[in-house]
């Protein structure tokens, strides 16, 4: 068992330097904690991923100077402690002042809702970019960003489009990040009924005001197709249209309609098609009105499509691109007994033998590389314009994918990015990027020698071939960060 | 397996470069309708006489200080579109840039939807490269984008050589990480950064002829063409010409403007020369025009209808297409603008389809060839 101590000191020490901009007092609790930034580290000594390094790899954006060694003190066997560091991250509280703290300065992002539209829209979408990658740089709760921003590839929305460019950051803030690990069929339904989604995927405009309107079907489609139960799930066309039918009513104020309340979500009854409807076999009975979207929520999520889409999911997000079959029948039988709860899941997932020996073989995204690169190297980034850069360059912004499946989470689509994958280790390493700094030397020295700061960054001891390349390289940080096991999780 | 691009061989790519006039380009001074009276009435003082225009056909003419694009316009490199526009009736310069940009109310830009609509659509580092500091618009949703000034801000370090061969012993021996597609993509990207090393390495030099303005819209476009010349992969470069907000004695602010705009032109033409030309289309377009009737201190105001110009593959060069409507005041557009006849996505279409897309609706989703702006043609 993990004591209430150990507890703290393993997710209190691991958010770490919220060096932003940091106060006395938070310089004074960041030493506290972690020592000074002089202070020195134990990577990890095994040639091959052990499996502290693993679940940091995997349930965290990757390890900060430090993280191994703190990790492995939780218990005395490697599993135990790799036990132990997950349990802490399922459980841990949802609020993260780690993160707050280092989002702090983005102010309009903690505005409500309907006071964003002040704001210019890019203002809002570097904000909202900033913050993501600051949250996922410094935040302490780990696995809660990295499930926050799987649930934004899940439910994607495109800041681009019309008023999404101000709903954005509330829908990121107030739906997708409070339930990231609560129950799926609650943040389905904060999804479904947000302004932002309503907005992105057409529902505001979905209504049947006579019998000669036609529903607008595209969010029915993707709530079916992309949300909840997959595209062979075996609905049909009749399942869509009633789907949609169900939606109808749900709208938006919309801001070249409205002088206020724009951005609130409301029900107009006679825009809604309150006739009975089927789906998926499931009768949703005539005069439901407003609650026919729970019903009809109640229905897909209840399915066992459902189960086995989001199963499928968070396999190929933790274990594999191509997920394990065993290990999704486990994950989608938890979801399926808990009425979808998300932590339950992942603590199956987690426990699955396929999980444990999936290590170092999944192609980090362009934002987790460079995440990982910013905590891997303890650097101190203000998560601004520069750095956004890199995230261009590489083809992944935050928030910025035009259609509605969401950034491919699969190797292939992005094997073409190494070429600037290259450059940001090199201009990482070399202290090229404005706003955001890297002692090497330093970093170095804590680790006790270049091999094991190799080590630290790899989350194993480096091969005779990876030694090598190092030295023939002359920058053994650069070297590590564009090397090819650092581009796999 | 990804393919990336690499070697000059395998880049027989063709590149789409889009040049936005920023603040809303005034087509009647770019392109005046000489030959209409109605033209000369409402611009007694900023009006071009048809003595100083250079004549293209019965009505129109190009502004004197664009005459250095004549010849390309004469032998058929040149193509221009007048009375062309968005279907933004703001008059917003943040409004209707941003619909024209986006291609419509939809997600992402209409750039970034090509990019990912075209055939073959591998995308490689350099695919797409924004000129300047700024991301625009119409890349949203690209694969990547590339926003830089010149090839020249990125200290190559990863191109060094001992980092080079250290890395590409590394990746060459690693066969088992992802069923071994990372060996073959670094390997492209060794080659690739070979060639950019090669293109750094040699002088940024032109081809005689190409002289272009010594600004940073002329840097950019040497840059584009360097860029195309290199093989590098460029499928879209987009550079913008921002200034054209001519309230005010428009005449002091367009005319350098415009020199700008035409030797930029004419050099990168004379750059990439005529072989290259034929796989480069070059759009020049801005969110909207300017009122017909000149205000009182000598400028233009916020209008609707303005031109384009297409410069190479897919102009439909030496002639200017319009369903010109008349400058009459009973055809102008709300309170008295070149009305717009032609949608500016009717112009792109066929280019989207020369540059690999053929489902066009992919790119402008809302968009119908001839809707309510396209009306039937009348030829000038």
């Amino acid at each position: 068992m993990t004591s209430r101590r150990r507890f703290l000191r393993a997710t209190g020490a691991l958010a770490a330097a919220t060096a932003l901009g940091a106060c006395a007092d938070e310089r004074a609790v960041r030493a506290f904690w972690l020592g000074d930034d002089s202070s020195a580290f134990d990577p990890p000594e095994a040639t091959s991923i052990d499996p502290v390094s693993h679940v940091l790899a995997r349930l965290t954006y990757g390890a900060r100077p430090g993280d191994y060694a703190r990790v492995r003190a939780l218990a005395p066997s490697l599993d135990g402690a790799a036990r132990a560091f997950t349990e802490a991250q399922l459980t841990a509280p949802r609020h993260d002042d780690s993160a707050d703290r280092a989002v702090r300065r983005l102010e309009a992002l903690s505005e409500p809702a309907g006071e964003l539209f002040e704001y210019q829209p890019t203002l809002l979408r570097e904000q909202l970019v900033s913050a993501t990658l600051l949250r996922a740089v410094y935040g302490d709760r780990q696995l809660q960003e990295v499930m926050t921003n799987l649930w934004a590839d899940h439910f994607n929305v495109d800041i681009s489009k019309g008023d999404c460019r101000w709903l954005t950051p509330a829908f990121v803030r107030d739906v997708l990040r409070p339930n990231a690990l609560g129950s799926f069929p609650q943040l389905l339904r904060a999804v479904v009924l947000s302004p932002a989604m309503l907005w992105y995927l057409d529902g505001r405009v979905n209504r049947r005001r006579s019998r000669d309107e036609r529903p607008n079907e595209n969010y029915a489609r993707e709530l079916l197709e992309l949300h909840t139960l997959g595209v062979h799930a075996g609905y049909t066309q009749v399942d869509v249209m009633n789907a949609a039918r169900s939606l109808t009513g749900w709208t938006v104020r919309a801001r070249h309609e409205s002088t206020f309340g724009i951005g609130r979500v409301e029900f107009d009854r006679q825009a809604h098609d309150d006739g009975e409807k089927v789906v998926l076999g499931e009768r949703i009975a005539a005069g439901g009105g407003p609650r026919d979207v729970d019903l009809l929520l109640n229905i897909v999520t209840a399915h066992p499509a459902c189960a086995r889409f989001v199963a499928t999911r968070l396999c190929r997000h933790f274990i594999a691109d191509a997920p394990p079959v065993a290990a999704v029948d486990a994950v989608a039988h938890t979801f399926a007994a808990t009425g979808g709860e998300i932590v339950p899941s992942l603590r199956t997932l987690f426990g699955t033998p396929e999980f444990g020996s999936a290590r170092g073989a999944r192609f980090k995204r362009p934002f987790h590389f460079v995440v990982s690169a910013l905590r891997a190297t303890g650097a101190e980034t203000d998560g601004g314009r520069a750095t956004i850069g890199w995230l261009e360059r590489l083809g992944e912004l935050p928030f910025q994918f035009p259609t509605p499946d969401g950034y491919p989470d699969e190797a292939e689509p992005w094997l073409g990015t190494l070429l600037w994958r290259w450059q940001f280790a090199a201009a990482l390493a070399e202290g090229r990027i404005e706003g955001t700094s890297v002692d090497a030397a330093t970093l170095a020295r804590r680790a006790g020698g270049e091999e094991k700061l190799f080590a630290h960054l790899l989350g194993r001891v480096p091969s005779p071939m990876e030694v090598n390349a190092a030295r023939a390289s002359r920058s053994t940080l650069a070297l590590a960060l564009a090397s090819p096991a650092f581009q796999l999780t | 397996m990804t393919t990336f691009w690499s070697n000059g061989e395998r880049d027989d790519r063709r590149t789409l470069v889009v040049i936005f006039l920023r603040g809303g380009a005034d087509g009647l001074a770019l392109v005046p309708a000489v030959g209409d009276d109605a033209y000369h009435v409402a611009r007694p003082t900023i009006g071009i006489a048809a003595r100083d225009a250079i004549s293209l056909d019965d009505r129109f003419a190009l502004h004197p200080r664009l005459a250095p694009l004549l010849p390309l316009f004469r032998d058929g490199a040149l193509g221009i579109v007048h009375a062309v526009g968005s279907d933004d009736t703001t008059r917003s310069h943040f409004e209707a840039q941003d619909r024209m940009e986006h291609g419509g109310a939809g997600a992402g830009g209409w750039l970034g939807r090509f990019l990912r609509a075209r055939d073959g659509g591998a995308h490689g580092a350099l695919s797409a490269v924004a000129m300047g500091q700024e991301y625009p618009e119409s890349l949203r949703g690209a694969p990547s984008v590339a926003v830089m000034r010149s090839l020249d801000d990125f200290a190559f370090a990863a191109g060094d050589a001992p980092m080079l061969r250290a890395l590409a012993t590394l990746y060459g021996a690693d066969t088992g990480a992802l069923g071994g597609r990372l060996a073959p993509a670094a390997h492209d990207t060794v080659a690739a950064l070979d060639r950019i090393a090669a293109l750094r390495a040699a002088p940024l030099r032109s081809r005689p002829g190409a002289d272009y303005p010594d600004d940073d819209f002329g840097r950019s476009m040497a840059e584009v063409a360097r860029l195309i010349r290199g093989r590098v992969g460029l499928s879209v470069a987009t550079v913008d010409l921002g200034g054209w907000d001519s309230h005010f004695t428009q005449g002091t602010l367009l005319d350098p403007l415009m020199d700008r705009l035409a030797r930029g032109l004419v050099a990168l033409h004379a750059d990439l020369g005529v072989e290259e030309m034929a796989r480069v289309s070059v759009v020049v377009m801005t969110e909207f025009g300017r009122r017909v009737a000149e205000n009182a201190s000598f400028g233009t105001d916020h209008g609707r209808g303005s031109v384009m110009f297409v410069l190479g593959a897919g102009g439909e060069g030496g002639r200017v297409r319009a369903r010109w409507p008349g400058l009459e005041t009973r055809v102008l557009d709300g309170p008295g603008d070149v009305p717009v006849t032609t949608d500016y996505r009717e112009i792109l279409a066929p280019i989207l389809r020369l540059h690999g897309v053929t489902e066009v609706g992919a790119v402008f989703p809302a968009w119908r060839p001839g809707g309510p702006t396209s009306p039937s043609p009348v030829s000038s």
